[in-house]
């Protein structure tokens, strides 16, 4: 591999890019977005205070042609049950009550139940659906529709059964909150954003609640915070401190920046540091961010029949407002926009078990995935656009001893699905043992899914790396192995 | 876990082997021979990994002994058992061993039924087949190991320049690569850098003048002395001292609930303020509660290795994560002492560094042993008053009558019952997360502690109080106790735990057991310690003879005054770091921070007393070309402030500074919609008065949403230790300068300052505002261009949009739209490059 397709640069290229930095501000009419002057630090052993800028990209191509150029992250927090949404075990159905055999859970952990936890068939009903002939639950009516799009995976595996810890292994590939940067932080530090006026990485949140974990789950850890997530809140200031002060109105604010702007160029005249041209760079992009988020938020402008076909009601903070927002944000050129709907704990208390509280999860998702599926779709989107679905981990084939009915957290197996750019669609992959305890074929781990993906994205998940504290850090860790079944 | 082709590979082993036995059913009973059969085969195949030179996972196989009694997983051969020997799980791959040799060509069938054959006819070898003595330990000659030494200092041509040694080191280098040092910044610049260096404050513009006017030779260094002698110097060590130890004011994870533990900020700044040397600052944060006769202070400085996190998550095992913060002390202890990345090794050996994963693990017992309590830390008015007899006595009655008690406990159990069955859905979710987790578990699935915090609950509710009025006499002796503040710390128990190493840094998987030891590559714990503890290990950390603290003490140090350390990997001194550009200058320093007894201020005094410190910043074309990274100091470094300091610096300018040092933390203002995303809302009441106006590193910090005003500026996440800040230049620091509403607060400050204590034109009052927030006058373009925003600003605004943004009460003789033009000239000012520089 030729070593400038490696992400590390050297000292001397950080410093090349220093002295040129200041030519391109000058010289060119762009936004940060597109500048891919990468001042780009290494952390380690050859560091440069150059600074990081939103967006900018560390590898100068890809390693391989991109079959997919954004993600899209429904991201189900608490953990779906797949045992009632995608996996049907006619097995379970028939020991329904019975504790299940000791071989299944010899040296296993849970957290809560207990060895001698009975199993628990499912009650919803289940159909094949589409051409391929998908397993999926009554709780999906809308999914059905697009079932020949999706790749659904049910062998997929995680390590840890706690969900802070789960849901930072499924965004950064570790369980320990070490600082480690997520999915969306890698892919923008490796590959930069096309968003000439959004941050590159995006985070939307409905639900109850905001996913456990908080901000670690799009953190950049060790790489520069520019490649951090920024949370998008629903209402009028998306960003916080997006909106001009009380008493400034547009114009008084271009005054506002115009002035800045020329004392920090006086200032740039002499002292000839280029970090004050980014400044003066950076001011100029929060500008144009203040008009072009509030239009992102803005769905006034979609049909009636868009904001129908994603169950959108005007006004209202959803899940099906997100995924609307979702496809205007990677219109716009945004890298990684991850949703997080919460409450899919589903343990078997009043409002966590898997009668009541799993409609309504699945009334408040349902339709909007299909609909993004096929919004995507019809606008050529999603041919290069990776849509992927899934929580933390799955549930156990036991039942747990509590007042309704519900299942623990599970690691050995758990399904998840995907569609867009590079994905082969059409497919349903992975099997598990009768009881749906443990995957059998095709067993899909998150570090394998982590390398997965940046190989769809480009990116070899081996050559996209950050030095720090010595060591050549990556998203995979020492794991990760392309899944290639999931490849079109 | 086994995987599906993993099974595979092992049935076929398994059929192989059965397969062999079959064939070869005559020659088992043939005696294998050690010497002659199974020493030269492990020899060929086993040794280059596992022999003198190396020996991974602790195992060496070029002995008998060392053969049989194994490595870091324990005993790996049962004589007589080879279904029970490790060796043998190894070379098939079963029992989730990892097969072994790792790679092709693997053992034949013949070479492993010939090693079974052998453990089974009782793996018998003669006597003195030891391990030959062992290798030289790897890498002991790199530079970091070796003891600090004092070098001769350079010649250098240059005699005009330089004022101590740090300047001979630094000129020669330049020197030889025909560069020259810059010139002496101008006054003002030294003197506001050397006050937010220091404290992390700018100076007045009261003091800027007399600095600058002051025409004695020594002005400088009773500059330096002033500051050092200020009680905010404590402060900004302090805050870069809790970036390492990963302060933070929640337990992190998904609950991140609150945690008392500013006792030890408060201890931290103080140790700082009163220049503690840094050895017996050492000792007292890794193991003050083991020396003799512990304070209370020294008790609460051990707050620094509980400053992990702690997750409350339901259905976790404590056990599970009491060892992740163990494993965090090792790892944090490493990078914040040695500058070793030790953590490396938790599962494996350390792939570069002479740290074995034995080590690591024997480095981990020595942290093993403590328990992590709380300490009450009473105020002295509170010990004078007797206030911990006081509680005794209440305490002693609450006894008497919770024994009373005893007798309506079933009575009140069935109350229990009856209430938590009558409990909502929204009543449940309602109630504090202990209780709510009790609830949701089946009684059978509870835990004394979730029965307690239960039952602790329902006691407090009124109408059960009125049920039992015995519940009410026992709460209202309890509402008298004293309060006493709390802190986290550490507590040596009499029995150590016994600590084994973790296979793969699984904590459920053991290996053999180890002791306490430091790494062998580096001095030894003197011989005459028996039994070495944590607080040996502490003292160890300081001995004169350890070559990494001092060393990787001043880096930091050289680090904060230039941006970048003589060791650019300031928290890796191994093997894969970068190794100094200036050797003989950081052994100069780490000699003389130690022959000075660890003084802080003195080396720190040294470093800002150079001419290579007192440089200009400014950009020179020649260095640009020739050291574009500024690594041989031909200039000083601009630097962006850290976060905390920005909002200081617009606190002082603003002139709404509290300068209060200590206490607990405070809630500034900060937007709507912060705890959005997180788990739990946390509460978050702005702080009215002076707690509105303290420095930002007293402020309120939830590990699951931070201060977005800091964390945008790169302020740590404080999960893990943070040696460096990143330094970070985006539009979403724009937008938190130019749109917060505690910046608009300080622009609306400055502006009242300005309206209110300037009397002159407006040229008079955009300088004097010019030099609150620089210290300097504006050259005549930048008053032009100020002047101009004002007029600007006069004219945009109306009077009601205008009193949207003036400081509120001022005196009606001011227009609105006069103190709004004004306020966003001082907002102009507030967002500029150099506000948050240092130049």
């Amino acid at each position: 591999m030729p070593h400038e397709q490696h992400a590390r640069m050297s000292a001397q290229d950080q410093a090349l890019q220093a002295t040129t930095r200041r030519h391109f501000f000058q010289q060119c009419q762009v936004g940060l977005g597109s500048v891919a002057l990468a001042s780009l630090m290494n952390n380690g052993a050859n560091v440069q205070a150059a600074t990081p800028n939103a967006n900018q990209a560390a590898l100068k191509t890809t390693h391989f042609p991109a079959k997919a150029k954004r993600v899209i992250y429904l991201f189900m927090a608490g953990g779906p049950s797949q045992l009632d949404l995608f996996d049907f075990k006619p097995k379970l159905q028939e020991l329904n009550g019975q504790v299940i055999p000791e071989s299944y859970v010899a040296n296993k952990r849970f957290a809560f139940i207990k060895k001698d936890a009975k199993l628990l068939g499912t009650k919803r009903k289940f159909s094949k659906q589409g051409q391929a002939g998908a397993e999926m639950s009554e709780l999906l009516p809308h999914l059905h529709k697009v079932a020949d799009d999706l790749c659904i995976v049910k062998s997929m595996a995680t390590d840890v059964f706690n969900h802070g810890p789960a849901k930072l292994f499924a965004n950064t590939g570790s369980p320990q909150f070490s600082g480690r940067p997520s999915f969306g932080s890698w892919l923008t530090y490796g590959i930069g954003s096309q968003a000439e006026d959004l941050p590159g990485f995006v985070v939307l949140q409905s639900g109850p609640r905001g996913p456990r974990g908080g901000s670690a789950l799009w953190g950049s850890g060790f790489l520069p915070t520019s490649y951090q997530g920024v949370p998008f809140r629903s209402g009028a200031e998306p960003i916080l401190n997006l909106n001009s002060p009380q008493g400034i109105d547009a114009t008084r604010q271009r005054q506002f920046v115009s002035a800045v702007n020329d004392l920090n160029q006086l200032r740039l005249d002499a002292m000839g540091d280029p970090e004050i041209a980014t400044r003066i760079a950076a001011y100029e992009m929060a500008y144009r961010m203040q008009s072009s988020a509030p239009e992102l938020m803005d769905i006034s402008g979609e049909t009636k029949e868009t904001l129908e076909l994603y169950g959108v009601e005007a006004g209202k903070p959803s899940f099906a407002n997100n995924c609307l927002l979702a496809r205007r944000l990677i219109e716009k050129g945004v890298r990684f926009v991850q949703l997080y709907h919460t409450d899919w704990d589903h343990h078997g208390t009043p409002g966590t078990e898997l009668g009541k509280s799993l409609d309504e999860r699945c009334a408040e998702t349902d339709r909007a995935c299909a609909a993004l599926v096929q919004d995507l779709k019809r606008r050529g989107l999603l041919e290069d656009t990776i849509v992927m679905w899934g929580g933390e981990f799955g549930r156990t084939p036991q039942g747990e001893a509590r007042d309704l009915v519900g299942r623990d957290h599970h690691i050995e197996a758990f399904t998840m699905w995907f569609t867009g750019g590079g994905i082969k669609t059409g497919q349903t992959i992975g099997e598990t043992d009768e009881i749906g305890y443990n995957t059998t074929v095709d067993r899909l781990h998150i570090h394998d899914l982590h390398a997965t993906l940046l190989h769809l994205l480009g990116i070899d998940h081996l050559k996209l790396t950050y030095r720090f504290q010595g060591r050549d850090f990556r998203l995979t860790d020492v794991h990760g192995k392309v899944f290639q079944k999931l490849l079109a | 876990m086994m995987n599906g082709p993993r099974l595979l590979v092992v049935a076929c082993c398994l059929l192989a082997l059965s397969h062999n036995k079959l064939l070869l059913g005559e020659e088992a009973a043939k005696p294998v021979d050690y010497l002659t059969e199974i020493k030269p085969l492990l020899a060929q195949r086993c040794t280059s990994c596992h022999g003198a030179e190396t020996q991974k996972s602790g195992y060496r196989l070029d002995s008998a002994k060392s053969l049989i009694q194994g490595g870091d997983t324990g005993e790996a051969i049962v004589p007589g058992k080879p279904d029970e020997s490790f060796l043998m799980h190894a070379i098939l791959g079963t029992n989730g061993a990892t097969r072994m040799p790792p790679k092709d060509p693997r053992l034949t069938d013949a070479e492993v039924s010939l090693i079974k054959r052998w453990i089974e006819q009782g793996a018998k070898a003669p006597e003195g087949d030891l391990p030959p003595a062992p290798a030289e330990i790897k890498n002991r000659n790199h530079w970091s190991f070796q003891p600090v030494q004092r070098h001769p200092l350079p010649k250098v041509q240059r005699s005009d320049w330089g004022r101590h040694e740090i300047d001979a080191f630094v000129l020669a280098r330049l020197e030889a690569e025909g560069l020259t040092p810059s010139s002496e910044a101008d006054r003002v610049t030294l003197i506001r850098r050397l006050s937010l260096d220091l404290l992390g404050l700018p100076p007045s513009p009261a003091q800027v003048q007399a600095f600058v006017a002051d025409p004695a030779p020594d002005a400088y260094e009773r500059l330096v002395d002033q500051l050092l002698s200020s009680p905010h110097y404590g402060e900004r060590m302090a805050r870069q001292w809790l970036d390492l130890a990963r302060y933070a004011d929640s337990n992190g994870f998904t609950r991140d609930q609150p945690r008392l533990i500013w006792k030890y900020r408060n201890w931290v700044i103080e140790a700082f303020n009163q220049n503690m040397p840094f050895d017996q600052f050492t000792i007292e944060q890794m193991a003050g509660d083991m020396l003799p006769n512990a304070t209370p202070d020294q008790k609460i400085a051990t707050g620094f290795h509980r400053n992990t996190l702690f997750n409350e998550e339901g259905g976790t095992d404590p056990e599970q994560f009491r060892v992740e913060s163990v494993v965090d002390r090792v790892s944090t202890t490493g990078s914040v002492f040695l500058g070793l990345t030790i953590g490396c090794a938790q599962c494996h050996d350390h792939k570069y560094d002479p740290v074995s994963q034995r080590e690591f693990y024997q480095l981990f017992a020595f942290l093993n042993n403590a328990d992590e309590p709380k300490l009450e830390v009473p105020t002295p008015e509170q010990l004078a008053a007797g206030s911990l007899a006081v509680r005794e006595e209440l305490r002693n009655k609450v006894k008497e009558l919770e024994a009373e008690f005893e007798k309506q406990k079933p009575e009140f159990d069935a109350e229990l019952d009856k209430w938590a069955m009558s409990l909502t859905v929204e009543q449940r979710n309602m109630l504090p997360i202990p209780v709510m987790n009790t609830l949701n578990l089946a009684l059978s699935m509870r835990t004394p502690e979730n029965t307690k915090a239960l039952v602790n609950h329902f006691r407090a509710l009124e109408f059960v109080r009125q049920k039992f009025p015995t519940l009410q006499q026992i709460a209202d002796l309890q509402a008298k106790e004293p309060v006493f503040v709390t802190t986290l710390v550490m507590s040596e128990r009499e029995k150590p735990r016994e600590t084994h190493i973790h296979i793969r840094g699984d904590f459920l998987r053991h290996g053999i057991k180890v002791t306490p030891a430091v790494p062998a590559v580096l001095p030894a714990i003197p011989t005459e310690v028996q039994q070495p503890t944590r607080l040996d290990l502490a003292r160890w950390l300081v001995t004169p003879q350890n070559p990494l603290t001092p060393r990787v003490t001043v880096n930091r140090l050289w680090l904060k005054f230039f941006g970048r350390g003589l060791v650019e990997t300031e928290n890796d001194f191994g093997l894969q770091g970068s190794p100094p550009t200036h050797p003989e200058l950081l052994d100069w320093l780490a000699a003389e921070f130690v022959a000075n007894g660890w003084n802080l201020k003195a080396i720190q005094r040294t470093i800002v007393l150079s001419a290579t410190y007192r440089q200009s910043s400014k950009f020179r074309t020649d260095l640009a070309e020739m050291d574009p990274l500024n690594k041989l100091y031909g200039r000083q470094s601009r630097l962006r402030l850290d976060a905390e300091l920005i909002r200081d610096v617009a606190l002082a300018a603003s002139g709404l500074l509290a300068p209060v040092v200590g206490g607990p933390s405070v809630y500034p203002p900060q937007p709507a919609g912060v705890f959005d995303f997180t788990q739990d809302k946390k509460p978050w009441v702005p702080a009215t008065g002076n707690d509105r106006y303290r420095r930002g590193m007293y402020t309120y910090l939830w590990r699951s949403s931070p201060y977005p005003a800091m964390t945008v500026f790169d302020f740590p996440d404080a999960n893990v230790a943070c040696t460096r800040r990143t330094r970070s230049n985006t539009p979403l620091q724009s937008l938190t300068l130019a749109n917060d509403q505690t910046f608009v607060e300080f622009a609306q400050g400055l502006a009242r300052r300005v309206l209110l204590e300037v009397q002159g034109d407006d040229t008079a009052r955009v300088s004097a505002a010019f030099r609150w927030c620089f210290g300097r006058d504006p050259s005549a373009s930048e008053l032009q261009r100020l002047l101009k925003m004002l007029e600007e600003q006069r004219a945009a605004f109306t009077t009601e949009s205008a009193q949207k943004i003036a400081p509120p009460n001022l005196p009606s003789s001011i227009t609105p739209t006069e103190a709004a033009a004004w306020t966003a000239v001082a907002r102009v000012l507030i967002n500029l490059d150099e506000f948050i520089t240092r130049e």
